[in-house]
């Protein structure tokens, strides 16, 4: 009795072991054609555990044909779960003043257990230079 | 003795319980992670989220500054609304109208609309008569229209809901009649039925 109890327990023990350890495996071209300009970041990190699932990789940056920055954030989860999180971006004028974008959303996101992301944003004018992204866990 | 006690401090714990009731309702920033989140509706984050990522990947194309006299004008087309939701459009195409305009690479006629009905009647009066007093025309044929449609796909498995909002816009030139740039953001919310999220 105990056996028939325990066995069905034992296995939904199990999958819900192997449902929180779902990591992702990636494959690319070892040969890149493009080049990314990578820029040197500064960071605040107040939250270590966020830190380590949603951990910053590099910056990258280009300009669009219309003359507007281009920025693209490579995160990692180093964990093998999967984090949710919500980012936004802000953006300056040459005179460090922040923009008062009408649509610059917190944007709720998810990345899996050693997963690679790239987010990314336009600057809002040609005047922005300069930028910084919050990131917090959901 | 228990009388003159209780009365004092009995209206001291009504006022405090009061007090903590009244600061329940509180300000959050619009778009913030703090912003309640349904399955069934459309949130302002949605709308927020929608309206920047089109208007960032309209902004990289560069489809905007391919016009002769920059800075290119846009007249707003039709979006449908296929979400069996009652809408404000203006909710999505006043945010894109107005970071477009912020950017400098277009801006938004309020004389021109759908079906000869202008945003702004007045504008459109003043500007005919102007142009009846000068005999010639002085309005600018807008360079792009703007058109698009919000759909909602909802599934259900159980317990768990989720819907989709595809939310879809198309710059079009209206000399060749040509799509020139399009755009599609898809937003997912999934959640136990009747709940709601942060």
């Amino acid at each position: 009795m105990k056996t028939r109890i325990l066995l069905p327990l034992a296995g939904m023990v199990l999958l819900a072991v192997a449902g929180c350890h779902n990591s992702v495996n990636t494959i690319e071209n070892a040969q890149k054609e493009g080049q990314r300009q990578m820029i040197s970041d500064q960071r605040i990190i107040t939250d270590q555990g966020l830190a380590k699932k949603v951990s910053f990789v590099g910056i990258n940056q280009t300009m669009t044909p219309g003359g507007l920055l281009k920025v693209q954030i490579e995160v990692l989860n180093r964990k093998r779960s999967s984090q949710r999180f919500s980012y936004q971006f802000e953006w300056f004028d040459t005179s460090g003043m922040l923009l008062n974008n009408v649509a610059s959303p917190t944007v709720a996101d998810e990345v899996e257990g050693g997963e690679s992301k790239f987010i990314s944003s336009v600057a809002p004018t040609p005047a922005c230079r300069d930028f910084r992204v919050k990131f917090i866990e959901n | 003795m228990k009388n003159k006690i209780l009365p004092p401090f009995l209206a001291a714990a009504i006022s405090l319980v009061g007090a903590g009731c009244a600061t329940n309702a509180h300000y959050v920033q619009t778009g913030g992670s703090q912003n309640v989140v349904n399955i069934g509706q459309i949130n302002i984050q949605d709308y927020m989220q929608a309206a920047d990522t089109m208007t960032g990947e309209l902004l990289a194309s560069g489809a905007l500054d391919k016009v002769s006299n920059p800075p290119a004008v846009l007249a707003i087309s039709r979006i449908v609304n296929n979400t069996g939701q009652q809408i404000d459009i203006d909710l999505l195409t006043k945010k894109i109208r107005i970071a477009l305009l912020q950017s400098g690479k277009a801006v938004t006629t309020t004389v021109m609309g759908l079906g000869g009905t202008a945003e702004d009647p007045m504008a459109k009066g003043l500007q005919q008569e102007a142009e009846f007093k000068a005999d010639q025309k002085v309005t600018r044929t807008p360079d792009f229209t703007l058109s698009g449609k919000i759909i909602q796909l909802a599934v259900k498995a159980g317990n768990t809901s989720q819907s989709t909002y595809s939310f879809q816009l198309s710059l079009t030139d209206p000399r060749s009649g040509l799509a020139v740039w399009e755009g599609e953001k898809e937003i997912t919310k999934q959640g136990t039925r009747s709940s709601v999220g942060f």
